[in-house]
């Protein structure tokens, strides 16, 4: 069973189905937002059962971002598809997924490089983000 | 002078002391909280002046981490010491810092590796070094 939670454990989740590879993406929201830049998986809404209440915050026209209101920590990422996006640092132990690559590079901090060999895309890339884990 | 805020604008800051240079966490607590890692600046707590309501959670007996309760942006750790971090993707503009290393590596998550050239630490920065 995959599962996941906040820090506190106000909110906890768990996955039924298979969670695709791990993106990050650097665009400027997602970097306001974590704090750093989003890794995240992802898996059908109907495969993903969460307990307790999230916050939403609605950050633009076609995607929200919900979070825990005690703690702070950053859950997901809703773009209103098939899929829910998972902040891969609230899984729980080791599901097997991996960072897959990364998008939104243009947009990246200043601060950090990207320095591993996947691939790196400027803005998004649905190739990437729709990949399923068969 | 550096500025930043979380993503809605609710909650915004301004630094008029030189900022510390990065570093990332890879503790489980930084892993939940960001939902990745952590990657933070810092300055004297006295130089950082906040606008508007940071929603505070007391993640330890000596920390605390301090987000927006609107938008969730994370934005500050809090040792309770004369320093504050200040988590970097929250800072406006270009800030000319880098990246300086790695702290408790020996935690991170089994997704990634950090991949940059720069040292890890298994725990904090007087421990081992561990390999990337």
């Amino acid at each position: 069973m995959i599962a996941g939670g906040c820090l506190c454990g106000a909110v906890t989740y768990r996955v039924t189905g298979a969670l695709r590879p791990v993106i990050a993406c650097h665009c400027t929201q997602c970097r306001k937002t974590s704090g750093h830049h989003v890794a995240a998986t992802s898996a059908p809404r109907e495969q993903i059962e969460i307990t307790g209440e999230v916050t939403w915050f609605r950050s633009s026209d076609t995607a929200q971002r919900g979070f825990c209101g005690t703690c702070g920590s950053n859950l997901f990422w809703d773009g209103q598809g098939t899929h829910l996006s998972i902040f891969a640092g609230t899984l729980d132990g080791d599901p097997g997924i991996r960072l897959a690559g990364h998008i939104f590079c243009a947009d990246k901090g200043g601060y950090y490089d990207l320095t591993d060999d996947l691939p790196k895309t400027p803005a998004g890339d649905p190739g990437l983000t729709t990949q399923v884990i068969p | 002078m550096s500025r930043g805020s979380c993503l809605c604008g609710a909650v915004s800051y301004r630094v008029t002391a030189p900022l510390r240079p990065v570093i990332a966490c890879h503790c489980s607590q930084c892993r939940k909280s960001s939902g990745h890692y952590v990657a933070a600046t810092a300055a004297p707590s006295d130089a950082v002046e906040i606008t508007g309501k940071v929603t505070w959670y007391n993640s330890s007996e000596s920390a605390r981490r301090g987000f927006c309760g609107t938008c969730g942006s994370s934005l500050f750790w809090d040792g309770f010491g004369d320093h504050l971090a200040i988590l970097a993707g929250s800072l406006d503009g270009p800030s000319g810092l880098a990246m300086e290393g790695h702290i408790f590596y020996a935690d991170k998550g089994d997704y990634y590796r950090a991949g940059e050239d720069l040292p890890c630490f298994a725990q904090g920065r007087s421990g081992p070094k561990v390999d990337p």
